[in-house]
């Protein structure tokens, strides 16, 4: 019993690692932003960067 | 446990005598064969082959204290063989000053002869005498037998007392007679030898379930609950740990193929590559925009690398993968750092001067990058190259999966791992010492 539902749930590991795949997901943070207006091909300046205001490294050890 | 070749009877009948001790009926059921009888009213231990049923021994027990757990006369089928419980006792082992006690139901057959049903804190084992003995395995640590082909691993010895009986047995049974015992498991089975002077008795038994026994018995109610993992107990994990790693090494068989594969059907096709400057001290805007590049086929990630000459500085990217088209935009920011230096522990560094990231799912089309770099005033001037390609095989979705089809298989082969460690941790070879419990 155990080795059916074990082989199930690899199956979809496998299934869900080729899906991740072929599709091409990511494990990056990223955010999708609709509708950017094409003036920003222009005035690169006038885009606000969903990242732009975190808190950057400063230092090493 | 002893037990000779039964007689058998001309024709099946109960005998219904008197106890000489108090007078109370006894019932002898199996016939020529029964060496003793125990009076169940005055404990008087009689001579079932003495005419007068001489009295042999009497000893005190509180009537109704341990009784039965299936009814002495009651029958039941057991392999396929109708057996009637005519015996019963109790014996007792002293360990370390814990005493442990198990019942024995005396089973009898006219044709079948005798087998036992042992019940220890509701597991029952169902036993018969062995015709030939074990062999000793030479050399064993711990002691194993071999019997049938089958090795059978030393569990515990000790010194067996009987400390109950009832009903009749084809030996001189006596209250307090004790012997050696010594199991040897090969679950479900176990063999038991017994030992008085020089006279040695093999017998095996099988591991039963008690609701199996209460349906063979047909006996009201439920069986008393299964406490802790007995000697013999079949591991509900021990045959399936095997097949779960057998399945995991095809599982592993499959992920590397499948990495072979996407490996070799994915593009990993640049589509965009740029060398840039940023000089922190510069003031004004740092944002720019580079040349639209094509990406082509069905929609995949898209990897952007950037390599920079970063030496104890850092860098912040504010990415925007923009489609020309669509106005739609992956944003994402990149922080690269690059640290190194030495100090009483020796060298160290953090970091790299190299940074990669897959956006995902992105569909074909025309694509421009926005990049705001961004940098501490003291940091000076950093040349970095931008490189995109895309469809570009992710490797860690690779050790995700085997970590996926890993835990299982761990968790599975502890569990057993831990059936195994509470049945040896009753035996004399306990899996982990009282000095590693400390």
């Amino acid at each position: 019993m155990m080795r059916i539902l074990y082989v199930l749930y690899g199956m979809a590991v496998l299934i869900g690692l080729s899906v991740a795949e072929y599709q091409g997901w990511s494990l990056a943070r990223i955010s999708e932003v609709k509708n950017v207006p094409r003036s920003v091909r222009d005035n690169p300046g006038s885009y606000r960067s969903v990242y732009s205001s975190y808190h950057h490294y400063s230092g090493g050890k | 446990m002893s037990t000779g070749a039964p007689t058998p009877p001309g024709k099946p009948q109960a005998h219904a005598l008197n106890c000489p001790g108090c007078g109370a009926a006894l019932t002898v059921r199996s016939f020529n064969n029964a060496v003793t009888v125990v009076c169940d009213s005055c404990h008087s231990i009689l001579d079932a082959k003495d005419p007068n049923f001489q009295i042999l021994q009497q000893f005190k027990a509180a009537t109704g204290k341990d009784r039965p757990l299936i009814p002495l006369g009651t029958r039941g089928r057991i392999r396929g063989t109708d057996y009637e419980v005519i015996g019963f006792e109790r014996r007792t082992i002293h360990v370390e000053g814990v005493s442990y006690s198990w019942h024995e139901h005396l089973l009898f057959n006219p044709y079948k002869g005798f087998r036992y049903l042992t019940e220890y804190d509701g597991h029952w084992n169902d036993c018969s005498t062995l015709k030939a003995l074990p062999e000793i395995v030479s050399f064993s640590s711990p002691p194993k037998v071999k019997y049938l082909g089958e090795t059978y691993k030393h569990f515990q010895t000790a010194k067996a007392s009987t400390s109950f009986v009832l009903g009749e047995f084809p030996w001189q049974v006596r209250v307090g007679e004790s012997v050696e015992v010594s199991d040897y498991v090969s679950p479900p089975r176990v063999l038991s030898s017994e030992q008085t002077g020089n006279e040695v008795v093999w017998s095996m038994g099988e591991y039963m379930l008690g609701k199996d026994v209460w349906k063979a018995f047909r006996l009201p109610g439920s069986p008393p609950v299964a406490v802790g993992v007995y000697e013999n107990q079949p591991s509900p994990m021990s045959g399936e740990a095997k097949s779960i790693w057998l399945t995991f090494a095809f599982f592993l068989l499959a992920l590397v193929i499948l990495m072979i594969g996407f490996d070799l059907a994915a593009s990993k096709e640049q589509v965009f590559t740029g060398y840039y400057k940023f000089d922190s001290n510069k003031r004004g805007e740092a944002s720019f925009v580079t040349d639209d590049f094509e990406v082509k086929g069905h929609a995949s990630n898209v990897e952007l690398t950037t390599s920079t000459d970063l030496n104890n500085r850092w860098i912040y990217l504010n990415y925007a993968l923009i489609n020309e088209a669509t106005g739609q935009a992956f944003d994402f920011g990149r922080e690269v750092s690059y640290y190194h230096g030495y100090d009483s522990d020796g060298s160290w560094s953090e970091g790299s001067a190299n940074d990669t990231v897959a956006v995902p799912k992105v569909a074909p089309g025309r694509y421009y990058l926005r990049v705001e770099p961004e940098g501490d005033v003291a940091n000076g001037t950093t040349y970095y190259t931008i490189t995109i390609k895309r469809d570009v095989p992710q490797y860690s979705f690779y050790g995700i999966a085997l970590g996926a089809l890993l835990l299982p298989a761990i968790v599975f082969s502890w569990r057993a791992l831990s059936f195994e460690h509470l049945r040896w941790a009753e035996s004399d070879h306990p899996m982990v010492t009282s000095g590693d419990d400390e």
